[in-house]
Order: C-alpha cells, then sequence, then structure tokens
C-alpha cells in the first residue's frame, strides 16, 4: 500500500476529530497533502502531526473515543498508534494562539489526553480545507507554516528535512503568501528572525535529498527572500 | 504519565535559551558561520582560485569579503557578477554548500545570482 493510501486512510479514521473547530493537519505531511490529488510523493516521516487548540481540548479529548484502527500509547499519550498496517501514527500537539502563555512550550496537563503545546504552533493559524472525497482536511495557511519549520531547532538529518518542507511549502506560496510570511517575521521577536534567517541559509546550502525538493535549482528564490526580510531589519 | 512530555517541554526551553545566548554572540566568533552562511546564500556559483589569482583581483580593486578574514586560517572570498568573474580563467568549481573542498579553499570566488550584480551585498556582520 502507498504513503499516500496510508495518509488518507488514518486521516480518515481520526475524521470525527477533524471536524472539531479549530484542528489543523500540520507537520511535514502539510506539502504532501497540497500536491495536486494529495500526491504525497515526499518522504518525510511516516507520521502525521494534528494541532489542537489548548481552548477546544475538551471537545477533541471527547471525540477521540470516536477513532477507530488506532490506539494510544501506553508510553505517550499525545501519541496514537496504528493498529492496523493500512493506517500511520498521529501525534496530537497543543497549540495555543490566544490564551496567556501563547508563544510558550509547556505542557497541558490532563489524566488521558496530556499535550505537548509548542510555542511556535502559535504562529498558524486556519487555512484552507482540504476535500478529499468524503474526507475534509483543515490545513494551516501556508506562511505560519514555513516560518515555524525555519524556526526549526533539530538537528542533523531531521532539521534538515524541516527545512526541506519549508522549501516544498515556499515553492508553493503566492505573493499573499510571501507577504503574510514578511508580517510574521516581522512580529517576532530578534534572536527568532536571527534563527529564522540562519535556517533560511542553511536551507540554501543544504544537499539535495531523495524524494524531498532540491533547494539547488532554487536558491536564488531563497537569496531574494533572505534579502526581502534582511530589508525589514531597522538596526541590522 | 505526562513525565516524557515534561522531558520534550524542557529540552524546548533549554534549547529557546541556547537560541538566545546565540543571538546574543552572533557578533563575535559564535556567529561566524552565519555570516559565512549568508555569503554563499548569494552566490550562485562557487570557484576555487589560484592564489595569483587572488593576488590579482586585488590590485585590480576587488575586496575581499571580511567574513574571510574571520576563519582560520583565513580566506579570500571575492563576489563577482558572472561577467566580470570571466577575467579568472585558472579555477575549479565546487558545490555551494558548506562541504570540504570549500571549506579547504584558500581563496574562492563566488558568482553572484542573476540580477543580483548591482545590488551591494549587505553588510551582514552583525546580523
Amino acid at each position: 500500500m502507498d504513503f499516500r493510501t496510508r495518509l488518507l486512510q488514518t486521516l480518515r479514521a481520526i475524521a470525527p476529530v477533524l471536524r472539531e473547530p479549530g484542528i489543523l493537519v500540520v507537520g511535514s505531511e502539510v506539502p504532501n497533502l497540497l500536491e495536486p490529488e494529495a500526491r504525497s510523493s515526499l518522504v518525510v516521516s511516516e507520521d502525521v502531526d494534528i494541532a489542537v487548540p489548548v481552548e477546544n481540548h475538551a471537545a477533541v479529548k471527547a471525540k477521540l473515543r470516536e477513532i477507530r484502527g488506532l490506539e494510544r500509547s501506553g508510553e505517550e499519550p499525545s501519541v496514537w498508534l496504528p493498529l492496523e498496517r493500512d493506517l500511520i501514527e498521529v501525534n496530537f500537539i497543543g497549540m495555543d494562539a490566544r490564551g496567556g502563555r501563547a508563544g510558550e512550550t509547556y505542557v497541558l496537563e490532563d489524566d488521558t489526553f496530556p499535550l505537548l503545546v509548542f510555542g511556535h504552533l502559535s504562529l498558524l493559524s486556519a487555512g484552507k480545507t482540504l476535500t478529499i472525497a468524503d474526507l475534509s482536511i483543515p490545513l494551516p495557511r501556508p506562511a505560519g507554516l514555513i516560518v515555524e519549520k525555519l524556526l526549526t531547532d533539530r538537528s542533523g538529518e531531521k532539521g534538515d528535512r524541516d527545512l526541506l518542507v519549508a522549501l516544498a511549502l515556499l515553492l508553493l506560496a503566492d505573493a499573499e503568501d510571501l507577504g503574510e510570511l514578511e508580517s510574521l517575521y516581522v512580529g517576532l521577536a530578534p534572536d527568532l528572525r536571527y534563527s529564522l534567517r540562519s535556517g533560511l541559509s542553511m536551507l540554501s546550502l543544504l544537499e539535495p535529498r531523495s524524494h524531498m525538493p532540491d533547494p539547488t535549482p532554487h536558491r536564488a528564490l531563497i537569496a531574494r527572500l533572505f534579502a526581502r526580510l534582511e530589508a525589514t531589519e531597522k538596526d541590522p | 504519565m505526562t513525565a516524557i512530555l515534561h522531558e520534550r517541554a524542557r529540552r524546548a526551553r533549554e534549547r529557546a535559551l541556547i537560541r538566545a545566548w546565540e543571538y546574543r554572540q552572533r557578533s563575535y566568533s559564535k556567529g561566524v558561520w552565519y555570516r559565512l552562511r549568508r555569503v554563499l546564500v548569494e552566490a550562485a556559483q562557487a570557484w576555487i582560485i589560484d592564489e595569483t589569482d587572488a593576488d590579482r583581483l586585488e590590485t585590480l580593486g576587488r575586496v575581499p569579503h571580511p567574513v574571510g578574514r574571520e576563519l582560520e586560517p583565513p580566506k579570500r572570498i571575492f563576489l563577482l557578477g558572472e561577467e566580470e568573474s570571466s577575467m579568472v580563467r585558472h579555477r575549479e568549481q565546487v558545490p555551494v554548500r558548506l562541504c570540504s573542498r570549500l571549506l579547504n579553499a584558500r581563496s574562492l570566488l563566488l558568482v553572484l545570482h542573476r540580477g543580483a550584480e548591482g545590488a551591494s551585498l549587505p553588510d551582514v556582520l552583525n546580523r
């Protein structure tokens, strides 16, 4: 069974959760889903991340019992593991964009459905809902996800793949997305802006990897984006 | 049950502290890799050139980028437009990435992306 089928089957298995307001499919599978017919040609990871707004935690928790074909991991309660070979792992992560702790990374405590709330996910906002047959997949706006991926603090292979996911999204971005990306960038703290530029510079110099977009032919695009962001710096 | 999540949150907060420290150190030696990468971002091509050609470029008034002097041993890194770069005949192309061939070169010629020739490379030393 190909990866596309497994990804879509998994999203179908958690469809009751996806119907909850504010839920977003995030992470590395987003560019796969944004390919024509959700072709899913990028080989990133064999799991899918689901961002849960902390304000809707209780409603989402109530929907978990409707999930079929996956079960909660005993070791990591925010991870749901496939019971069948045609499904992939699901990681639930917390997103706090509006609360008093927005931008902070913390644990949302709960007896059965605790979540790690990632600070950078506060950059995400709801984008288009992808419809594939009977399945509705809520996606974030690309700009926030690009920023989130460029701010990766992972190193080595995983960090490189995060950056290549950002490239995959950049290649799909239109002028409006790039304008939004610039606005998000301007709103970041100085150390995060530096970190984002650092990520962009690393992306520009990455070696090609199989089943991932090759940065080499897009280096001029990255340089232009770099210059655009740099131009917003008042005190470089 | 949440011990793993707390540990991951702790590591994330730790990385944020390191990031803030790196930002404060950016103008010092800690920031040199960023400055070198920043210069390489501008390059469509990278070429290793010999010392004679590097001397000649300096004689002709081309100033090596200051980031090269921050490295040990220092490098002379010239950024030129494609047309201007053709004045250097003895050169060996290397990929524009932090590979050993590029890092071991004493003198480098970086050819700017098309359209960037007229623009001045921003002073990235303090960014």
